[in-house]
């Protein structure tokens, strides 16, 4: 086998570059030292999230058909970090391939800017990506700091899983990557639950009260700390904890982490470059746990 | 059951009944014409999609009651309602249905139908503006903290000029118009 570096199309999506530029660097870092190829993608911006295919579901195919058909051009697939563009350009991608009226009509769209959508490439996130391309074991034999077993819990997020006919993801697949870092996964039980991100515009206090439960249920079952792979889960259970002092008189002082940032630490890349300052709960105790 | 005790007045139901002349048979019709409504008959209420949301308990109808308004045509008592906005888009209840009814997919239709009637909640319809003025939902401002992390100010290869002339054309235009 010729031992080719996989060369990707990097959709970034709004969320990650705004609000989390830890886990973009750490993702490149990561990228760098597995021998990854990731390239911004020219002319894109965002998916319009859920909210853009509950209000306008052919506008959502065509915004979304555009980025995939965008990324046709060049034959690499397209890789993500973020779980909502993930679901978003997954679910088109799903709905165009078996949907021949629909892709009919977005094809009338694109092809007022010579784009055509085809449907030759794969939709990939971050992590599976990591999974299947390089995997485990090559990531075990690069670790130069493994963790020292430390319990962490993941949070693998709604639209990574599901509908799981059609993003095609195992959580398998994130366990063995938080494995092969060294660390712990922790069990719990509500670890298929929504963090409550999607329902922040229309029901606040509820949303607060899904990623409280979910924390509440990590700690309780004795994770030291968390790792999620989409920035809006992220703000849910980082960011938000800070204010679950206020509203419900509960501290839990658990460090959520962006599973880039743990994997880059244990690859030996320092703590600056993957911005873990930047974490809301501080999360530079895990710097303890690194072996080596 | 305390129920049991109640002699006088109206008697105790679990829903109010329904009058059946306010039902719209088109309804059904119209979500299963939509991209995920196929298996929507297939429902059997076996309320599975109930017991697997994490937030049902917070509303009126429950999901499997919601597929079963839709059925006999309470447009207006779903359309209305709060529900399918606070619907978590988990996809919980879609997994798990052993008729493989696409139970979250289908309240995106019911919210698309909603909405093409102009019934968006208000800061829905800001996000919709959002993506029309700026054509994403966040913003880079803080490019310093993306400098000091090695990446470049500006995210490389971003354009909005695409989603937003794609957005003006499509329904997100006309509500965000309609709402000016």
């Amino acid at each position: 086998m010729v031992n080719r570096v996989p060369v990707y199309n990097l959709y970034m999506g709004c969320s990650v570059p705004a609000n989390y530029p830890n886990y973009e660097a750490a993702m490149m870092k990561v990228a760098e030292a597995l021998g990854m190829e990731f390239e911004y993608m020219p002319d894109v911006a965002c998916c319009g999230s859920p909210n853009l295919r509950a209000i306008d579901y052919f506008g959502w195919l065509v915004v979304n058909g555009r980025t995939l058909a965008i990324a046709e051009k060049n034959g690499h697939d397209i890789l993500t970090p973020c779980n909502g563009c993930f679901g978003s350009l997954k679910d088109v991608q799903h709905h165009l391939k078996h949907d021949s009226e629909d892709r009919a009509r977005v094809n009338k769209e694109l092809r007022k800017h010579d784009l055509e959508f085809k449907g030759t490439i794969k939709v990939r996130h971050l992590v599976e990506a990591i999974y299947t391309d390089i995997g485990p074991d090559e990531i075990r034999r690069k670790i130069t700091k493994p963790l020292d077993g430390v319990g962490i819990a993941i949070h693998y997020g709604c639209h990574l899983l599901r509908p799981a006919d059609v993003t095609e993801f195992k959580p398998e697949m994130l366990e063995e990557l938080v494995r092969a870092t060294g660390a712990k996964v922790v069990e719990y039980p509500l670890w298929k639950q929504c963090c409550g991100a999607t329902i922040l515009p229309v029901n606040e206090p509820l949303a607060i009260r899904l990623a409280r439960d979910k924390i509440r249920s990590m700690k309780e079952a004795g994770a030291e700390y968390a790792t999620v792979v989409c920035p809006a889960c992220g703000n849910q259970l980082d960011l938000q904890q800070l204010g679950l002092k206020e509203s419900y008189g509960e501290v839990y002082d658990l460090p959520v982490l962006l599973y880039p940032q743990i994997l880059a630490l244990a690859l030996g890349i320092g703590e600056d470059a993957v911005g873990l300052r930047m974490n809301r709960v501080a999360a530079d105790s895990i710097l303890g746990h690194l072996k080596g | 059951m305390a129920e049991s005790k109640q002699t006088s007045g109206k008697p105790m139901t679990l829903v109010d009944p329904i009058d059946m002349s306010l039902l719209d048979a088109k309804f059904r019709d119209d979500i299963k014409s939509m991209p995920d409504g196929e298996e929507l008959s297939a429902c059997f209420a076996c309320s599975t999609c109930t017991a697997a949301c994490p937030i049902a308990n917070q509303w009126t109808y429950k999901p499997h009651q919601l597929i079963r308004m839709i059925l006999l045509g309470m447009r207006e008592e779903v359309l209305s309602g709060k529900e399918i906005w606070e619907c978590l888009t988990c996809f919980q209840c879609q997994e798990r249905c052993p008729q493989k009814v696409r139970i979250t997919d289908i309240f995106f239709d019911c919210k698309n139908l909603a909405a093409e009637s102009g019934k968006v909640p208000e800061k829905v319809l800001a996000i919709a503006k959002e993506l029309i003025d700026k054509g994403q939902l966040y913003v880079v401002t803080s490019d310093w903290e993306r400098e000091d992390l090695g990446l470049e100010a500006a995210v490389p290869g971003l354009s909005t000029d695409g989603i937003r002339a794609i957005l003006k054309e499509t329904r997100t235009g006309r509500l965000v118009k309609g709402g000016e």
